[in-house]
């Protein structure tokens, strides 16, 4: 997932890979890609690493310690549960990270179900549907991976 | 929400500074780890000042803090008298700030206590502007300025940094403590040059040029006591350049290095025993790195050349060509547990690789011309940036001791030594 500004709607394998290894810095519009991650021993950071990236985690803390410790760069910033990567996410322009499907699925219809009230309890539908584009700017893009 | 979570990352590090050191009483730790208190102090207010900025990460604070107990029996790599040391602290704190979209400021101080290894006390370890000359999706080139971290070898960068290089003690031929404050890094201008593709795989090309100040205890740890004048880095000037193929699992490197130092005696007259003199130092590796699922293997094979002119005496010459390797293998037992083993074989003159002309031309015993180590060890990962670690060396040779021109005799008194260490490491 990515901030909704971030114009990318789709990574292949390897743009995800040279993101999380610090190798791509910027999205295509030239602005600067702010990467987050869950600590080394999360389970879905474990995952994502193996799956999505096909890199064992230690090879990334690796990458990332010499970075952040010898000043060569910098590295992705660690966020310590799910909720708050999703919350980095939405408050940081250029933002990436990754949730569970399951999360994802949950947000949907979290989000579903307000915009079912919002516009049940009004009369005034279209102006409430107005209002929740606005609002949607709030939640975060989900980039299909290709390859 | 970033902010809570610096600023709950500041008080945990304070609490475990605390609880670490509250039983070790030695006034310059305190010193030094006053400093990082004061620096993470700082952290929680930057952190509310990110929150209104519109990018949380221009500002980033890490910093790390270790401390071990470590054991030499039959050489003076640590103390003088053998006696089971707590000369094992390395902590360390670092800050890097986006000043615009191709600046970058960075810096990082670091206090290290290693006994005989090293000078004891804080230094700026870098302290530069990253200047992102060039960037898109497959390329990088970046200019640094200013001090910055020796970044050719396989773990030249993270030497110091306990949690991310191998072992506590590293193969000592290529990271010599002796040679660390020269080798560590240098003054001056470096540049990186990184391509990656599907098709031919990652590249990183390194340059820099710069030299080191050399300290008065450096100076003794190198030459002798009795080298009462002032040593110089004239030069110091590096290239690397790695080739990982594309979706491999290997890494192959190569690096050259070219320095150049001058001594300055105080006179004979004033009580210098030694000349005028110049140092040259050149020093090639080439290195392989797998990393796969549970095993990984590493090696670096190198060939060094010293020489003096003067130095003992006016017109004095030495032309030593050195060479060396180690191979080192780390196994994932555990998600959390790594096993490591390791040799390393080193001698200072490959026409002498016993020893055995040194001993008769010079006097000094025949195992000061080597360096042989094995080594095995083990580290637990307790949390995602909390380690133990524990290894044991069985050391075979004097050829890596210091000082190094002038040696220790009279303690190094026996060719094979063993040392244990262990350490604990917290960073953020």
């Amino acid at each position: 997932m990515t901030h909704p500004q971030v114009a990318e709607r789709s990574l292949t394998k390897s743009q995800l890979r040279r993101i999380y290894t610090m190798r791509q810095l910027r999205w295509s519009d030239n602005s600067a890609i702010n990467v987050f991650v869950l600590p080394n021993q999360h389970v879905l950071h474990q995952r994502f690493a193996k799956e999505r990236l096909q890199i064992f985690p230690y090879q990334l803390n690796r990458i990332w310690h010499k970075l952040t410790y010898s000043g060569l760069g910098v590295a992705p910033t660690i966020v310590e549960s799910e909720r708050a990567l999703i919350q980095a996410v939405k408050q940081t322009p250029g933002s990436i990270g990754y949730i569970e499907d399951i999360t994802l699925k949950k947000i949907q219809q979290e989000h579903r179900k307000t915009v079912a009230e919002m516009a049940t309890s009004s009369q005034k539908v279209s102006v409430m549907e107005k209002e929740q584009k606005g609002r949607s700017k709030g939640v975060v893009n989900v980039v299909k991976i290709k390859g | 929400m970033l902010s809570k979570l610096k600023a709950n990352t500041a008080v945990e590090v304070l609490n475990i500074v605390h609880d670490i050191f509250s039983f070790i009483g030695r006034k310059s730790r305190i010193q030094a780890i006053a400093i990082l208190i004061v620096g993470l102090s700082v952290s929680p207010i930057h952190a509310q000042e990110d929150k209104s900025s519109s990018n949380s990460s221009d500002l980033q604070l890490h910093g790390f803090i270790s401390q071990g107990l470590i054991d030499v029996d039959g050489s003076d790599f640590v103390n003088d008298d053998g006696s089971l040391s707590t000369e094992l602290t390395e902590l360390g704190l670092n800050a890097s700030y986006q000043l615009t979209n191709k600046l970058r400021l960075a810096g990082q101080v670091v206090y290290l206590d290693g006994g005989n290894r090293y000078a004891q006390g804080a230094r700026v370890d870098y302290a530069l502007i990253d200047w992102s000359a060039f960037t898109n999706e497959n390329w990088q080139a970046n200019i640094y300025l200013g001090r910055f971290k020796n970044n050719h070898w396989l773990y030249s960068s993270s030497r110091d940094i306990p949690f991310a290089r191998p072992s506590i003690i590293l193969p000592q031929s290529v990271y010599f403590d002796g040679f660390r404050d020269i080798a560590v890094g240098s003054d001056g201008i470096a540049s990186k040059i990184s391509y990656s593709s599907d098709d031919y795989g990652n590249f990183d090309w390194q340059i820099s040029y710069g030299s080191s100040p050399i300290s008065d205890e450096q100076t003794t740890n190198i030459l002798s006591e009795l080298a009462l004048g002032t040593a110089e880095q004239d030069y110091d000037a590096q290239t690397s350049l790695y080739w990982q193929p594309a979706f491999s699992s290997w890494r192959f490197g190569i690096s050259l290095l070219d320095a150049g130092f001058t001594y300055d005696s105080v006179g004979q007259s004033n009580g210098d025993y030694f000349f005028d003199a110049d140092f040259a130092f050149q020093f090639y590796t080439v290195n392989a790195l797998y990393e796969g699922e549970t095993w990984e293997f590493s090696g670096e094979l190198y060939q060094q050349r010293f020489t003096i002119d003067d130095f003992y005496f006016p017109g004095f010459e030495l032309d030593n060509v050195g060479q060396g390797f180690y191979l080192q293998s780390r196994y994932k037992l555990t998600g959390k547990m790594t096993l490591l083993a390791r040799y390393e074989d080193f001698y200072l003159n490959k026409d002498d690789k016993d020893g055995k002309v040194l001993e008769q031309t010079t006097g000094t015993p025949y195992y000061f011309g080597f360096h042989k180590d094995i080594t095995l060890g083990l580290n637990y990962d307790v949390t995602s940036n909390f380690s133990a670690r524990m290894e044991y060396h069985w050391v075979k040779g004097a050829g890596r001791l210091t000082p190094v021109v002038v040696p220790n005799i009279i303690i190094n008194d026996s060719e094979d030594w063993e040392m244990w260490a262990v350490q604990l490491m917290y960073w953020f």
